[in-house]
């Protein structure tokens, strides 16, 4: 059976680099295709590649916050990959010259989102139900989960988030550590 | 092959295709930014109507995140909206109490139903064929236009014919201003399952035309004859929340429901005593029970204006003395004398009618005697007996009338189908297919709009400004209206916004008093608002009525049963057979779903050699439907009955040809007196065509016959 595994793993990971196409059919309806089932099951991921290389580090040394872009953050459960109209807030006025920046307006013009790649996330088997705002009124920084994302350009996932990455912070805030707590 | 190199295939087959089909969707997928600011995964709760039955109830819906698939600019995409996930009752809502019944809870599906229209649409088949093609909202306003300019010119406006399912909304309102403006009749109204009888009989008895609340729960014992109170008549949710108050919701005291009905409704099996009467005969039953107290004076003699309706009342109802009533209903005389003296004892007592008892040819008298005995129990505008919800607005439209369709040279269809609710002895199709001009309003295409050249999809309920001023269901006036709770998913338009366009783009304008929907809805909170209004006066005497035999179609002895076909609990009268929710809801009492089915006692189908699930022929004088058959212990022996709701031409890919429809056998039987159709006067015969062919579907094994507590057998 490993057998089967590395030779699964090997396409799959062959994959990364390709090209993107478009499925022509689901596979089930949890995964699209074959692909992401084994990754999934081998608990693969390839790094997002992102439309625009967003310099987070650059905004942060601006004194923009991250509620002031990640708006739902503290509202929801989600705190939300922003729109282009956020980025068009500033950005009709500043740095308008830039061509990064004029890819931005071009998405705004065009009425579209900017196709941004999601960094971290649960895969749907874990069965996790996260909520970013009981964390966020619990004053538990960004930076706890996400890594020095200040000093990131392009948002990296740095922190591995695994059950025991969790399960100890909750036990060192005494937060509640049933399993339905993340589990549904 | 061998285990081994099963396996070894089977890997090298997962990569290549691994391979072949890698790559994240997500790259592909089109975002368009969108109009609103939403906190995904946080809920909101608006208010809105349900809009499946004339109750009314008020629902609040949950709103949330979801990606909409749209097209913008010719581009195919996704965009995030807020749009409505379920539905509940609003607890703040005197007749929904909170509570919503499967076919509220399921009327999410019209809005997300993969069949529904999202474009105006003009014929391009045969008509019936249900063949259409897309066209623009301007030039499907100004083809319909054109249409009436052109009866204009000719004078003809009397020919515009608007044939709506009732409803208790300004959009009758609005359909009445717009017709009388443009100089055609008054709206009219059909559904199969109306309530026009009850009507008549409310204002002969007691000066009201309306239907009546029942204060269920304050009653200590309710008499129900063929009012499915708990299942499908009138108000079902607001009348089961007060009957659960009725039997738990008084302390010392549990209430006693009797229900008098040939066939177990649902209302039959939550009820304490279930008496079957001869089908017809219920108003002399209740004048039975009327005879007992007023032979024994056990109540004060005087109903009034109810009892003067009833010949030979002031007598004492000599005629209708137990042992003559048992002759005529089948009732034992010891148990009538039992049950009024109980009606007496338990006060307050209260008697409903409706459904089945009310589409006899002597309708107008089963009402009529029970209303009176109502009047002797002391249980009109009393705690725990009949009242009249106050405020509710007095319709304008019309009944539907045998030359209505005939007459017709436009005719627009306001969510009628006539052609599925109508006999087919009334010989719709015949006129629906002669008519020059039919526009839908319609959300789906439908049995009746098939045949429409025009269709001018409305939005759905959520998507615009609704309200309701319901006629019963609560002894306060009630007036609801509210807002859109999410935006249209498609290029669909208010019913109401297209009224009031096209009157503004005609020849000779018709002026209206609102220049939106939302104003439409928004006049409901005055329009609602009146005071209760005095009974009206009577305009002429009537004279008493006295029984007359229900006259049926077709004799005896060639057809030896009753024909009952009976709302269902999933379809109503089978406007929402298209809702797949319902579809695979189990009838409450037999189980069976996605299918239609014949109801037989086990007597009968053992004399006639038919087993569960054969298939059955029930043929009228009309016609015949082909079924299977449904054993069922809870119906007398010489009657057979079948759920309203299935058996649709058309009507989207889940009702479509499936089942059968029992209206179209029915013969084109009146009531007297009321200009109704009698669906209950037919009589059929019963024939085994072949055996179980696996489309009765059920959910639950056989039904058997329970003794009584105490009984033994």
């Amino acid at each position: 059976m490993r057998w089967i595994a590395v030779v699964l793993a090997l396409g799959a990971a062959a994959c990364g680099a390709q090209p993107a196409q478009v499925p022509s059919t689901v596979f089930t309806t949890a995964h699209r295709t074959v692909s992401d089932a084994a990754r999934e099951f081998l608990w693969i991921r390839s790094t997002p590649q992102q439309p625009i290389p967003f310099p987070h580090k650059t905004h942060i040394a601006k004194k923009a916050e991250c509620v002031d872009c990640h708006e739902t953050v503290a509202k929801g459960p989600v705190a939300g990959i922003p729109s282009v109209k956020t980025c068009m807030i500033c950005h009709s006025q500043i740095a308008t010259d830039h061509a990064l920046i004029k890819q931005v307006a071009s998405y705004s013009e065009k009425g579209i989102e900017i196709p941004w790649q999601r960094v971290y996330g649960f895969t749907h088997e874990a069965h996790v139900k996260f909520n970013h705002a009981p964390h966020i009124r619990a004053d538990v920084s960004c930076a706890t989960c996400h890594g020095d994302v200040a000093n990131q350009t392009v948002a990296e996932r740095v922190v591995d988030h695994n059950m025991g990455f969790c399960v100890n912070c909750h036990k060192q805030k005494n937060a509640p550590n049933d399993c339905l707590t993340c589990h549904f | 092959m061998d285990r081994r190199n099963f396996i070894k295939l089977t890997a090298i087959t997962g990569t290549s295709v691994t391979l072949a089909s890698c790559g994240n969707p997500e790259n592909q997928l089109i975002r368009f930014v969108p109009d609103d600011d939403i906190t995904p995964g946080i809920a909101e709760w608006k208010p809105s109507v349900c809009p499946v039955c004339q109750a009314g109830c008020a629902v609040t819906v949950r709103v949330m995140d979801a990606d909409v698939d749209t097209v913008r600019n010719g581009q195919a995409g996704v965009v995030a909206m807020a749009v409505a996930k379920k539905l509940e009752g609003q607890p703040k809502d005197p007749i929904s109490q909170g509570g919503l019944c499967a076919r509220g809870q399921a009327s999410i599906q019209i809005t997300y139903h993969p069949d529904r229209l999202t474009q105006p649409m003009k014929r391009t088949g045969a008509r019936g064929t249900g063949e259409f093609q897309p066209l623009t909202w301007d030039a499907a306003i100004a083809e319909l236009v054109g249409k009436l300019d052109a009866l204009a010119a000719a004078g003809d406006q009397k020919s515009l014919v608007w044939l709506a399912r009732p409803r208790a909304s300004r959009r009758a309102a609005l359909a009445s201003t717009f017709l009388t403006g443009f100089g055609a009749p008054a709206p009219v109204e059909y559904e199969f399952f109306n309530d026009h009888v009850l009507r008549s009989a409310n204002l002969i008895s007691f000066g009201r035309e309306q239907l009546p609340t029942i204060d269920i729960a304050r009653s200590r014992i309710v008499i129900g004859f063929g009012a499915d109170l708990l299942g499908t008549w009138n108000s079902p949710v607001a009348q089961s929340a007060a009957y659960g108050r009725m039997r738990q919701g008084q302390p010392q005291v549990r209430g006693k429901l009797v229900q008098v009905e040939p066939r177990m409704s649902l209302t039959g099996a939550n009820a304490d005593e279930w008496v079957p009467a001869k089908p017809g005969t219920e108003g002399v039953l209740a004048l039975g029970l009327a005879h007992v107290i007023l032979a024994n004076k056990l109540r004060p003699g005087d109903s009034g204006r109810s009892g003067a309706a009833i010949d030979g009342w002031s007598g004492g109802l000599q005629d209708y003395a137990p042992a003559q009533v048992e002759k005529i209903t089948g009732v034992a005389a010891k148990r009538i004398e039992r049950l009024a003296r109980e009606l007496v004892e338990f006060h307050p007592a209260v008697a409903v009618i409706a459904g089945a008892p009310l589409a006899h040819t002597n309708g107008l008298f089963n009402a009529l005697a029970v209303n009176a005995l109502n009047g002797l129990l002391g249980a009109v505008e009393q705690p725990g007996g009949v009242f009249f919800t106050p405020g509710a607005p007095k319709s304008a439209a019309t009944r539907v009338r045998p030359d209505t369709l005939t007459t017709a040279k436009v005719l627009l269809l306001d969510d009628a189908n006539p052609l599925f609710a109508m006999p087919a002895a009334m010989q719709v199709r015949e006129a629906l297919s002669k008519i020059p001009f039919i526009a839908s309003f319609g959300s789906f295409i439908d049995d009746s709009s098939a045949f429409a050249d025009l269709i001018l999809p409305d939005h759905s309920f959520l998507e615009s400004w609704v309200d309701v001023q319901p006629e019963s269901g609560s002894i306060e006036a009630v007036s609801t209206s509210a807002g859109p709770v999410m935006k249209p998913l498609y290029q669909t338009r208010a019913t109401a916004d297209v009224l009031i366009e096209i009157a503004g783009k005609l020849k000779t304008p018709v002026t209206l008093p609102w220049k939106t929907a939302e104003d439409v809805s928004k006049s409901a909170a005055s329009a609602g608002a009146a005071t209760p209004a005095a009974p009206s006066a009577i305009s002429h005497q009537p004279s008493a009525i006295k029984y007359a035999e229900p006259a049926f179609a077709g004799d005896a002895a060639q057809f030896p049963f009753h024909f009952l076909p009976y709302a269902s609990q999933a379809f109503g009268d089978g406007s929402t057979a298209h809702l797949p929710w319902l579809q695979e809801l189990p009838d409450p009492i037999t189980s069976a779903m996605w299918s239609s089915w014949v109801e037989l006692n086990p007597q009968t189908a053992e004399r006639l050699n038919i087993a569960q699930g054969d298939l059955v022929d029930v043929t009228s004088p009309a016609g015949v439907v082909r079924a299977p058959a449904m054993i069922f212990p809870g119906i007398a022996p010489d009657v057979v009955a079948m759920p309203v709701g299935q058996g649709h031409e058309q009507f989207t890919r889940y009702a479509s040809k499936r089942g059968v429809n029992p209206i179209a056998i029915l013969a084109p039987q009146v009531v007297a007196e009321a200009n109704t159709l009698a669906w209950a006067a037919t009589r059929v015969r019963i024939a085994r065509a072949g055996d179980a062919d696996g489309s009765l579907i059920m959910f639950a094994g056989e039904m058997r016959e329970r003794p009584q507590e105490g009984e033994t057998r």
